[in-house]
């Protein structure tokens, strides 16, 4: 079931990578799509598919598939249906991160300083929690990151008041939107990298998450580490979803809903949820991502985080209110 | 003889392929100026935001060509010669486009006078238009001349623009009320405008608001009673004149002389 599954998603995904080649400001038929990718010289068509496109695409895909993974080893880590990476303040200082390079002018001055101030902001984040958690339980790293959040968000605002310019702020209201456009292989090549490693840390965590289901003392007592399993939670979603955040801005709502979207088909248990959340998570991005590129109208376009939770929000209250009324 | 002729021939082609042909803007205020600048025919397109009067002066004029929303497929799309572009523009799509060897030139959004001079030289030059570019200065500086030799109004102002736009020290809303000879009493008061209490202790002879087709949180605190005590003797300017530098600063200001002197109480 859960094989069939994976690789049911798997395709799904590249057909959605490849459905989204297509579509953007300028409309591409399959053939011409093949001849630019196996070009050597270049052509609009290349340039369009391979220079802005693919990357674009890529990162969609990057950026979905840690933030579902990120959410499924969460909710599975502290046994709760709510935890996402925003819950435990990575999100939050991340975006703190990018909202100081863009405030203090490093953003003017070369354009990954965005990307690199946020991924230090989602670790400070990450350590910060880890710290002020040590010796608690579940609870106390859920309070901390909740305080972590808060603090890190008030910060962000502290700056939107402060923001020397109309221009400051417009950067850092976009940023916080969320958004994919026009992100070049410099982006896949400095966020790949740190998604990678995170995704690998997190999917360590997959059979003490198992054990995490029964509790922290039968976990224990089965011989998990619990201290090890968070901080490779913790550390693997700073890395991943850092990383992401810092390249797409802040896209919500993905880590919440991607687990909770697998898991009826997988059954309950944690370890099997890992993997097709995060396909599920890369799909709903990459389209998301699709959509707010052909939904354009006249304005500028969608803001991809605003997108995916206006369309994600009601459809997890459906799915919320099925599952209560299966329950009662 | 013929040797000069070859010269001149020579000439001409040198300058007419150091002048890109066809111009593609993806800022709003770098619009401004191109559109000001470059005639139509060689204008690929400007950002959409520009046909909007309420911030555009050139509205009129960028309807006469293609309008772009400063993405980088865009620009592929349509190869300009030469791409003009401000900070306001995604530092995502300046980045992929200097990676992409796109001609790009990108101006600082002038907030000063001296800025205007600045930005409008470095456009005029990039896109062969500096007899242009250097006319409208003048004009400009004949304006601002002109505007000097009055005697000044001293007429004691509090402004604010709506949208975010106040007419905070070094902002080019500041920039215009001084040069239409007003003192701004409340440079300090941030973007967006002072605040209620900030213009009771201000007291100015005269309200400068900015004219604001959308409504915005502003338009409240417009409708404070306290606010209400300076109707009629409020001017409007047309957020249009201070939200971009161009040289049609000067007619602004001129347009705002001529207001505040039929607005200050006698």
């Amino acid at each position: 079931m859960s094989r069939a599954l994976v690789s049911s998603l798997a395709a799904g995904l590249v057909v959605a990578i490849a459905g989204s080649l297509f579509a953007g400001v300028v409309w591409l038929s399959p053939a011409t799509i093949a001849g630019a990718l196996s070009s050597t010289h270049t052509t609009l068509a290349s340039l369009i598919v391979v220079d802005v496109r693919l990357p674009r695409i890529l990162l969609a895909a990057l950026v979905g598939g840690i933030l579902g993974l990120a959410g499924a080893v969460l909710q599975g880590l502290l046994r709760n249906p709510l935890a996402e990476p925003g819950l435990l303040g990575i999100t939050a200082g991340a975006s703190l991160g990018a909202v100081v390079a863009i405030y203090y002018g490093a953003a003017a001055a070369f354009a990954l300083a965005t990307p690199l101030f946020a991924l230090t902001g989602a670790l400070a984040a990450a350590a910060a929690a880890l710290v002020l958690a040590r010796g608690g339980g579940t609870l106390a790293l859920i309070l901390a990151g909740a305080a972590i959040s808060s603090l890190a968000y008030a910060a962000v605002y502290l700056a939107l008041d402060l923001a020397p310019s109309p221009y400051a702020t417009y950067e850092i209201l976009t940023w916080l939107m969320g958004s994919l456009a026009d992100r070049s292989w410099h982006h896949v090549a400095l966020a790949g990298p740190f998604i990678l490693a995170g995704a690998a840390l997190l999917l360590l965590t997959g059979r003490s998450l198992d054990a995490l289901a029964l509790g922290e003392r039968a976990a224990a007592s089965l011989g998990i580490d619990v201290a090890r399993v968070r901080l490779l939670a913790l550390f693997g979603t700073a890395l991943g979803v850092g990383a992401a955040t810092a390249v797409a801005g802040s896209v919500g709502f993905v880590g919440l809903i991607a687990p909770h979207l697998v898991r009826p088909l997988v059954g309950h248990r944690p370890s099997a949820v890992l993997v097709p959340a995060a396909l599920t998570g890369a799909i709903i991005v990459v389209l998301a991502d699709l959509a707010t590129r052909v939904l354009r109208g006249s304005a500028q376009g969608i803001g991809l985080g605003v997108f995916i939770s206006l369309v994600g929000a009601p459809f997890f209250l459906w799915l919320v209110l099925r599952t209560a009324r299966r329950t009662e | 003889m013929r040797s000069a002729v070859a010269a001149i021939a020579l000439l001409l082609a040198t300058g007419a392929a150091a002048a890109p042909v066809r111009v593609m803007s993806i800022s709003e205020c770098t619009d401004q100026l191109v559109l000001a600048l470059v005639p139509p025919a060689r204008i690929v397109s400007v950002t959409w935001l520009s046909r909007d009067p309420t911030t555009s002066l050139m509205a009129h004029a960028a309807g006469q060509v293609g309008v772009n929303h400063g993405l980088a497929e865009e620009v592929l799309r349509d190869h300009p010669d030469l791409v003009v572009a401000d900070s306001f523009a995604a530092p995502t799509t300046r980045a992929l486009l200097h990676r992409l060897n796109v001609p790009m030139i990108e101006v600082a959004s002038p907030e000063t006078i001296g800025a205007i001079r600045e930005a409008t030289r470095q456009i005029a030059r990039a896109v062969g238009a500096l007899p242009r570019g250097a006319m409208l200065l003048a004009r400009m500086d004949r304006t601002f001349a002109d505007l000097a030799a009055d005697p000044p109004l001293g007429v004691r102002v509090v402004a604010w623009g709506g949208g975010g736009f106040g007419a905070s020290r070094g902002s080019l809303f500041d920039a215009l009320l001084t040069a239409a000879g007003a003192t701004n009493v409340a440079p300090d008061a941030g973007r967006g405008g002072p605040d209620v209490e900030r213009l009771l202790v201000a007291a100015p002879t005269l309200l400068v608001m900015g004219a604001d087709a959308a409504p915005d949180l502003h338009a409240n605190v417009a409708a404070h009673p306290v606010v209400r005590r300076w109707q009629g003797r409020s001017v409007t300017v047309p957020q249009a004149h201070y939200f971009c530098g161009t040289p049609f600063i000067g007619d602004a200001a001129l347009a705002l002389r001529r207001q505040l002197h039929a607005a200050v109480p006698r």
